[in-house]
């Protein structure tokens, strides 16, 4: 049990490394007005009327239940992030909890407020995000928020086990 | 609070605070309790006659199944007709109360105890038809009973909610009880399940002496040919089956294993409900860490002190 | 009154709101020609038969236990602008080298490849090819996520608790982690620029 966990905890540093480089390499945004409508500055990443302002996405992957899409563009990124979910009750738990983020999105900011295709939780970066927030520590978060997510997720599947495991014998023990 | 209580908390104390000599008023009190029961306690003739109804929606199963004997003899000297748009009454008079404490106090939780009563009456039916089954196969080996007694009682549906029942079966060695639960949406689906998957488990586990826990999603054997049973196949019902063994089935443990058993229903689902307000209240936290780490990338505005060529500082207006 | 029930007609259905008609207009940016943005003198196509060669010669290398020369070998003949066929045989045969080279042997061979001449372009290469892999292997297998709709009763509840059980993949995941871990050399090597040009540079592997 101890190798096993060691061993994930081994390929996670590597994975979060390259999604930090990859997104310090890819957050190197500015500012770009729209070339199809005057007078509006819209994320190219979203507006996609540009090709030559869309960059080649990268994708980092741990395995195929867990990876990152890092859609750079000019003057905006786009991260998506789909997170490990091994069985029914981790869906659930994955679901509401990105659920439950999305609809506060407007305090995060960078939150997209619907994930793309295939991911759980997108993330959205303009030039005006990397202006007045510092670089570093927007990268610091998105990889704080990966880690913390996944433990997070754990420890309420082992919560509602043990609750349950608790309220069942609970309930059984008066037939004893 | 873990388990829930057999007795209607309310109803307890009411009573107890009328009973305990206080000087008598007009009550008029709609109480609810679990599975859509309703109770009013009023006052209808004058004030020391306090009169008890239960609304319950599945009061004419139980009648097809001895309720009235059970509600007769818990209550006998005390029923009266039913109010109006109630389904059983009792009136009890505080002038007319038994001189001791402890009796006093005994009828107040037996009155409490209405709605486990009325629902009790098919489960100590199934305990009787057992009695029976048990004395009659005890003449034959196992091979040659005849089918009645091999087969067992017939199962008695008590359709408790809406779209859920109790079943219960009676056979010569055992007492099947199967609840039918829906699930009305998908979190309550995976909960559910992994609540059940619990007691499943905890005979293996820890408690070899409790009933067997089973669970599935179609309707189990025991229920084919139950009218108003039918598979969905949606997975939005779920059956969970208890199966009491003869040492639950004992004349001495029969009132507590009835009572116990009637709770499971609400029991389950108020831990599922539980267990979701907990795993909101901990997003809720953890999204005020998410929004504290972002906060950082912020750099601090830093409020810089101007001053004029005469050294006087002002505030500029932000 | 004519002219105004021809109007009418033709404004009945509302699908001509859905009309993208910048893509109609010669001149607007959503028809730019990204062609342009490729270097001038165009490599020649690689075709597939090119790809299965190389990929003869780079075997041929690592049995004679030169991977140093088999990954170069790769790296310097890049299948720009080939066949979906050929692309996805030259992706094979660079993360074949990869996992064939220990993990101590990294570090020192890429500072070796990065030194010599035309280097930097190499581990550029490289870096496409990690990504192109990661990509490849992941979305090969991971759909949209699976919602079950029936429960069915575990085996047993031990497993419940204890580590939550691995990812179905364990393959991918090994493979994953070996790109990973050259990911990780490469930005060690080459630096954070080398992920920069990935991202630009419209000749893609």
């Amino acid at each position: 049990m101890v190798s096993l966990d060691q061993r994930a905890s081994q390929s996670l540093r590597p994975y979060l490394q390259a999604v930090r480089s990859s997104l310090t390499a890819a957050l190197c945004l500015s500012n770009f007005a729209s070339q199809t409508a005057e007078r509006h500055n819209v994320p190219e990443v979203e507006a996609r009327t540009s090709p030559e302002v869309l960059l080649t996405p990268l994708t980092i992957a741990r395995n195929e239940n867990e990876r990152v899409l890092i859609e750079p563009s000019i003057n905006s990124i786009r991260i998506s992030i789909k997170i490990k979910q091994a069985d029914e009750i981790e869906h659930i738990l994955v679901h509401k909890f990105t659920r439950f983020l999305t609809q506060r999105a407007e305090s995060f900011f960078i939150l997209r407020r619907k994930p793309i295709k295939g991911y759980d939780i997108s993330f959205l970066i303009t030039n005006f995000h990397t202006e007045e927030m510092l670089k570093h520590k927007l990268v610091d978060f998105i990889i704080q928020f990966m880690e913390e997510v996944d433990k997070e997720i754990s420890e309420m599947k082992l919560f509602l086990n043990a609750r349950a495991r608790f309220v069942a014998e609970s309930f059984l023990i008066p037939f004893d | 609070m873990l388990l829930l209580d057999y007795q209607n908390v309310l109803i307890q104390s009411v009573l107890s605070e009328r009973f305990s000599g206080a000087a008598p008023v007009s009550i008029d009190q709609t109480v609810s309790d679990f599975d859509g029961v309703i109770f009013h306690i009023s006052t209808p003739e004058s004030k020391t006659k306090i009169m008890i109804s239960i609304q319950i929606r599945c009061f004419q199963d139980l009648l097809r199944h001895g309720a009235e004997e059970v509600l007769n003899r818990e209550y006998g000297p005390y029923v009266v007709p039913p109010e109006p748009g109630y389904d059983f009454s009792i009136v009890v008079d505080v002038e007319d109360l038994p001189a001791e404490k402890e009796a006093r106090d005994e009828l107040v939780n037996k009155i409490a105890l209405l709605k486990r009563n009325v629902m009790a009456a098919p489960f100590e039916q199934a305990y009787q038809e057992h009695y029976h089954l048990k004395a009659e196969a005890s003449k034959f080996t196992s091979e040659e009973a005849p089918q009645g007694v091999r087969e067992g009682g017939e199962v008695k549906a008590i359709h408790y909610r809406e779209e859920e029942a109790i079943y219960v079966k009676a056979s010569h060695d055992r007492v099947t009880v199967i609840f039918s639960t829906i699930f009305r949406e998908e979190t309550d689906r995976v909960f559910g399940k992994v609540f059940i998957q619990e007691f499943v488990d905890a005979r293996r586990r820890a408690i070899q002496n409790a009933p067997q826990v089973l669970f599935r999603n179609d309707p189990p054997l025991e229920l084919q040919g139950v009218p108003g049973v039918k598979n969905t196949g949606t997975g939005e019902i779920g059956y969970v089956t208890f199966v009491l063994f003869p040492r639950h089935l004992t004349p001495q443990r029969m009132p507590d294993v009835i009572s116990h058993i009637q709770t499971f229903r609400d029991y389950f689902h108020y831990h599922i409900k539980a267990s979701k307000a907990y795993i909101h209240s901990r997003m809720r936290r953890r999204t005020a860490d998410f929004l504290q780490v972002l906060r950082r990338a912020r750099p601090d505005q830093e409020e810089k002190e101007r001053k004029t060529a005469s050294g006087r500082t002002f505030k500029v207006g932000s | 009154m004519s002219i105004i029930r021809e109007h009418t007609q033709a404004t009945l259905s509302d699908a001509w709101r859905t009309i993208d008609i910048d893509a109609l207009e010669e001149d607007s940016p959503a028809n730019f020609d990204t062609a342009t943005l490729r270097p001038a003198q165009q490599q020649p196509e690689v075709s597939e038969a090119d790809v299965r060669q190389l990929q003869a010669q780079v075997r041929q290398l690592l049995r004679g236990g030169d991977a140093e020369g088999a990954l170069r070998g790769c790296l310097e003949a890049p299948a720009y602008g080939g066949s979906e066929l050929a692309r996805d045989a030259a992706l094979h045969t660079v993360i074949e080298v990869l996992q064939s080279i220990k993990a101590s042997d990294m570090t020192p061979m890429l500072r070796r490849i990065y030194g010599g001449a035309g280097g930097s372009e190499c581990l550029d290469v490289l870096m496409k090819y990690i990504y192109k892999g990661m990509a490849a292997t992941s979305s090969a297998t991971g759909g949209a996520p699976r919602t079950p709709t029936r429960m069915t009763p575990q085996p047993t509840g031990f497993s419940q608790i204890g580590p939550r059980p691995g990812a179905s993949g364990e393959s991918t995941g090994a493979a994953m982690s070996v790109l990973l871990s050259w990911h990780e050399k490469v930005v060690e090597v080459a630096g954070l620029g080398c992920i920069g040009r990935v991202m630009t540079d419209w000749r893609k592997v």
